[in-house]
């Protein structure tokens, strides 16, 4: 039943590749654009560190954003 | 506008993520028994029918993004309004994988049903060239971001490449081609039955998530990149 299943009535490779194509593909690009923004998101808390204590404090406060990115690191941490 | 702030924006992406997360893979699952195991096997074309489910979301998703894409960059261009840019920005890339993704599936789809691997008609040409039009838009958005005048190049590029929206529509009207006619009409009676209905919109959901995804992890990274520039100014 299941070598049935996967020849498809004889299409099975036209189906199972056209499957793998869109999938492969998506993969690919879900893992690059997520490996590009955790890098920025680090890059951004490193250069938000090396910022003066009460700088950072008051800009952490008044930034919806560059707390957004300090919690996801911290959780990341 | 307060609203369309960067903070308010990217709490609201964080939300959707953590959301469309939770709900992605459970509706792959059931898109993939749908249109793998359920739905049943066409009466001419057996079951390479089933390429269907990936090739012609994947088209429409295409065609849909380039519009999207082509109405923000004029929109941006006449009143400057900088979330447009990253909008399209964020969207191009994903434009540009559904516009491939559709045309290798109908490719492979093409074999066994046409007996060829590919043909120079007008519907399968004219994907070819909105293709190009997402390399050239992207290449400009990587090669021009400096430029002052990177705007009205890209409003160029979307007010030619939205002319051959319409023509990917009707060609295979206005024209004799191996593509077959739509099957799914908006206004007006379909000609495809509910049992490979309900799998074609499951498969178009999936595949809408995962663009949604993509395109809320882009925006983000476009928001920081733009936040990391003000810091450096501090």
């Amino acid at each position: 039943m299941i070598i049935e299943f996967l020849k498809m009535g004889g299409y099975g490779f036209y189906v199972w590749s056209s499957f793998l194509v869109v999938f492969t593909f998506c993969t690919l690009l879900f893992y690059k654009t997520r490996k590009t923004l955790k890098k920025y998101e680090k890059e951004f808390a490193k250069e938000l560190e090396n910022l003066p204590a009460e700088h950072k404090k008051r800009i952490a406060k008044s930034s919806k954003v560059i707390s957004s990115i300090l919690a996801s690191q911290n959780k990341l941490s | 506008m307060e609203f369309f702030s960067f903070g308010n924006i990217i709490v609201y992406i964080d939300k959707f993520i953590k959301f469309i997360n939770s709900i992605f893979f459970v509706i792959l699952i059931i898109g993939l028994s749908f249109a793998l195991i359920i739905s049943p096997v066409d009466y001419l074309q057996g079951d390479s029918v089933r390429i269907m489910y990936v090739h012609v979301p994947s088209a429409w998703i295409g065609l849909s993004i380039f519009s999207l894409i082509a109405v923000s960059t004029i929109l941006n261009f006449l009143f400057k309004i900088k979330n447009l840019f990253l909008f399209t920005k964020s969207l191009a890339p994903i434009g540009l994988l559904f516009t491939c993704l559709s045309i290798v599936t109908g490719s492979i789809w093409g074999k066994p049903t046409w007996g060829t691997w590919w043909a120079w008609d007008a519907r399968l040409t004219s994907m070819l060239v909105l293709m190009l039009f997402y390399v050239l838009f992207i290449l400009t958005l990587k090669y021009f971001k400096n430029n002052e005048n990177l705007t009205k190049i890209l409003s160029i590029l979307s007010i030619v490449g939205i002319i051959n929206i319409p023509i990917i529509k009707y060609s295979v009207e206005w024209w004799s081609t191996l593509h077959q006619p739509a099957s799914i009409k908006f206004l007006g009676t379909s000609s495809i039955h509910t049992s490979m209905l309900i799998p074609l919109f499951l498969m178009l959901l999936v595949l809408l998530l995962y663009c949604a995804l993509i395109f809320l992890m882009k925006y983000k990274t476009e928001i920081i990149k733009i936040k990391k520039q003000n810091i450096k100014r501090l």
